[in-house]
């Protein structure tokens, strides 16, 4: 059996019978603390290492969100069979004033698992809770409708996938098969912060009236972020009202698109891939007005410019979340509501190609 | 294209802030520097302020623009919610002046005109305009009228000019009658913002999602299931700063019962409005105070309202003199620090359910709740013998501090006997998310540059409520057989008066 190096952020080897009983014992410990929960988070990985990781980013995330949090680590080629569970808490001052507490569940599985992932580990979940699962890396076989039926919303990272279109299909399938889940990609939270800063420059009148006539969109984006740079070329194009001409060229370093406007003009989209932030530049040019969103590399802000004219106008935003720790925060904060995003995801894959 | 922004479609779940230039009247005061540049600022942070936002202050003392910036920038970091970067100050700080002027002299609201002008033009042409009025209120005439005078009341075509007027909305109803028809010559009444700083806290805007999106409690939301209702706004301090000088002309019922106490009672008994819209939600909330019985003479106003003064006594271990001792106060003021009235609502939801309705300074703590005290179960089965434990279930939702909502039931104590004792089940804002809830004036603000007035009081609702408190003011200060003043030892729950009030319901205050 494979057993994680380091177990000692994972809290109390427990065995499965008793997680119940060690739980309750956990928190008559100290009658100072409130145990707190909004949700259930599941977060699931394949990769070795995958629980100690995510016990850090549980420890990030419950100071927002309160939750019974599940770490699930998969090693799928072992060739025995077997489950481990651990227990701890993670405290943090609410306001500095009480001390806020949630549970957290780990669990290291080996060999063939379906089954006991969903008859084990989801045994434990906090009755009446929304299960919010948060698949990391590449959809496995084991994400199949004896999972997915259980999960409320499903969290996912495109940027991670080598094959993105194949992975969209199984999610796309389990949206179809169940009324309850709800899928979310932290590609696209990505993009959040860049597409309020955005929206929020074509406040601007004239910023709004040189959109028809946008000649060029450059994007610029990291190397591995190709489905985020083609979530906010998508969100831009078909809010603008843009139809994609047949001209398509694929350039050697970026992806080349072509757009008409609703007024006949047409845009040459550039997406080009860099090494610096996962995204850098969002740029969008019309004969008598440039606006233009950057970040410089590790700053923490957007810097936003309208420049028309003789005039300019310059303003920091907030950049959002790179780390995934920050990223699911942002992410759980923003509740339910998909509505955008699956109205963009066609018109992105159509980009996608 | 049309000239909405096509990027802001389905991006946020609410109306959208538009680029505009601030001008706030009273720049030199407290709130414009503890509030509203914080809030300004805090929104910058956020990446909620629109781009291209200029602040004027507008005051009468001699000012540059760097002193000015100074000043603010000094007690920014104090303030912040969010702290204080420079990173985010610096371009924001860029984006503030100060314009010097009388609020009489017309001349210095010509020059206000060129100034922003000016700034349109830099921006391309037309430009947004919102008027804050954080002035003294014997200068809202003055100000208005002048705005009016040089045409600053009057937008571009496809722009808009807003006037966000601070509390208090009048003195009285004459007055407020007065002032809504100054507002109401210089600005339509869709763009002006009657700010009540309570509707923009968290838990307020909650009351309508709690009562109206969880079915359970609308079906008992009545006088069926509801025994009494009491809204409570206790203070732990008195007239500290120099305050009251303000408050004896004003006290408990003008400052705080007329306005955010009221606007709460309003929120708890409103009918589910036909959608969200501003009118749509304070058509229903007018209709509450509309219905409000009034106490029109002096022995509705004895039998129904409690007034009093705090006496010397301790708060937070630390003593504290008596009302009439305090800085600034008259010696023989008759201006209560403490106010308690039964209200009843005459609606066939409502009928014969009481809403008590205190507000005190120099009580025990800092805090303001609505509390909902159902009717207790019939007296058989579990109920039969349980005098002395209180049996009726409570929600109570907690405007301030520690935001959230409990419900008080009754539970089995373990063990052989069937003793009863009642529980709590609580939710805390704090416990449950983690992350800080914006300041009211952020949101505030923010709705006002995204012309969402729900969250202000309309005319219709202010003076309303003005006539409701007229009539007891009329008895306490015109009437020759007065209601007494009563006394109350500060630290207190209040003066005795104030439970006897609710006793003669068989009721009384809940314990805080």
């Amino acid at each position: 059996m494979t057993i994680p190096e380091n177990t000692i952020a994972l809290g109390k080897e427990v065995a499965i019978a008793s997680i119940d009983k060690e739980l309750h014992r956990l928190w008559e410990q100290d009658d100072a603390r409130t145990n707190a929960s909004l949700t259930n988070l599941a977060v699931y990985s394949e990769h070795p290492g995958g629980l100690e990781k995510n016990t850090q980013i549980i420890q990030s995330i419950t100071r927002e969100h309160a939750c019974r949090s599940i770490l699930i680590g998969m090693d799928r080629e072992s060739p025995e069979t077997s489950i481990t569970a651990w227990i701890t808490a993670h405290c943090h001052l609410a306001h500095g004033r009480k001390s806020v507490c949630c549970e957290q569940l780990s669990f290291h599985l080996t060999g063939r698992a379906t089954g006991r992932l969903r008859n084990t580990v989801f045994a434990h979940l906090n009755s009446d809770l929304p299960l919010v699962f948060w698949w990391q890396g590449e959809l496995s076989d084991i994400f199949s409708d004896r999972l997915y039926t259980l999960i409320n919303r499903f969290i996912f990272d495109s940027a991670e996938w080598e094959k993105p279109a194949e992975g969209f299909a199984k999610v796309a399938t389990a949206s179809q098969a169940s009324r309850s889940f709800f899928a979310f990609d932290l590609a696209w939270m990505r993009s959040h912060s860049w597409r309020l800063s955005l929206a929020a420059l074509f406040d601007d009148p004239l910023a709004l009236a040189s959109l028809p006539k946008t000649k060029e969109l450059n994007i610029t984006a990291h190397r591995n972020q190709r489905t985020t740079a083609l979530f906010v070329l998508a969100w831009i194009t078909q809010q603008a009202g843009w139809k994609r001409s047949l001209e398509l060229d694929i350039a050697a370093d970026g992806d080349v698109f072509h757009f008409e406007t609703q007024e006949g003009s047409e845009v040459v989209a550039k997406v080009s891939y860099d090494e610096t932030s996962p995204l850098s530049e969002v740029e969008l040019i019309a004969p008598n007005c440039k606006v233009r969103l950057h970040r410089n590399p590790d700053s923490e802000y957007l810097h936003q410019e309208i420049c028309a004219g003789d005039h300019c106008i310059g303003q920091r935003a907030p950049a959002g979340a790179d780390d995934p720790a920050q990223l699911l925060t942002d992410q759980l904060a923003l509740g339910t509501k998909n509505t955008l995003y699956s109205k963009i995801l066609p018109s992105m894959l159509e980009l996608l190609g | 294209m049309a000239n909405t922004n096509p990027f802001r479609e389905d991006l946020v779940t609410r109306s959208q802030a538009a680029p505009c230039t601030v001008v706030i009247f009273g720049a030199t005061g407290d709130l414009t520097h503890r509030k509203l540049v914080p809030a300004l600022y805090n929104l910058a942070v956020e990446g909620e302020l629109p781009p291209g936002v200029k602040i004027i202050g507008f005051a009468r003392r001699e000012k540059s623009d760097e002193v000015f910036r100074a000043g603010l920038k000094e007690i920014n970091p104090k303030v912040s919610r969010s702290g204080h970067e420079a990173k985010i100050w610096d371009p924001f700080e860029e984006n503030i002046h100060y314009h010097q002027s009388e609020f009489q002299d017309v001349d210095g609201y010509q020059r206000l005109a060129d100034r922003l002008d000016e700034i349109d033009n830099g921006r391309g042409g037309k430009g947004n305009r919102l008027f804050y009025v954080a002035s003294a209120p014997e200068f809202f005439d003055d100000i208005l009228e002048n705005l009016k005078k040089v045409g600053l009341n009057e937008a571009a075509d496809g722009c808009w000019a807003r006037v966000i007027v601070e509390k208090p909305f009048g003195t009285d109803l004459p007055s407020a009658k007065h002032l809504n028809e100054v507002v109401s010559r210089t600005f339509a009444e869709k763009e002006t913002y009657r700010i009540d700083h309570y509707l923009g806290k968290e838990t307020a805007q909650n009351i309508m999602v709690l009562r109206f999106a969880n079915a359970i409690f609308e079906p008992l939301w009545n006088n069926r299931y509801i025994e009494q209702v009491q809204i409570t706004c206790s203070e732990n301090l008195g007239m500290e700063g120099g305050r009251g000088g303000y408050y004896d002309k004003s006290g408990a019922m003008r400052d705080m019962i007329q306005n955010h106490l009221l606007q709460l009672l309003s929120l708890v008994a409103m009918e589910p409005p036909t959608d969200l819209s501003a009118d749509g939600v304070r058509d229903e909330k007018v209709k509450v105070i509309r219905s409000l019985r009034q106490w029109d003479t002096p022995e509705k106003v004895a039998e129904n309202v409690v007034r009093a003064q705090y006496t010397a006594g301790t708060v937070d271990g630390v003593s504290r003199v008596g009302y009439r001792e305090e800085d600034r106060v008259d010696p023989e003021s008759m201006t209560e620090s403490y106010v308690a009235v039964r209200c009843m609502i005459d609606t066939w939801r409502w009928s014969g359910v009481p809403f008590y309705v205190r507000m005190g300074k120099q009580l025990p703590k800092k805090a303001t709740e609505i509390s909902i005290h159902f009717k207790s179960p019939p007296s058989v089965l579990f109920n039969s013998d349980s005098s002395g434990t209180p049996g009726g279930n409570v929600l109570v939702i907690r405007i301030q501090p520690d935001e959230g909502i409990s419900l008080r039931m009754m539970s089995k104590i373990p063990g052989a006997n069937l003793r009863l004792e009642p529980v709590k089940m609580d939710f805390h804002y704090a416990t449950s998310f983690g992350k800080g809830s914006p300041e009211a004036y952020e949101r505030l603000l923010l709705d006002s540059m995204a012309g969402d007035a729900t969250l202000f009081a309309r005319r219709d609702e202010v003076e309303e409520a003005w006539k409701f408190v007229d009539h007891i003011e009329r008895a306490w200060h015109e009437s020759d057989n007065a209601p007494p003043m009563a006394e109350y030892t500060a630290g207190s729950w209040g003066p005795k008066e104030a439970d006897d009030l609710l006793k003669q319901d068989g009721n009384e205050w809940r314990r805080l």
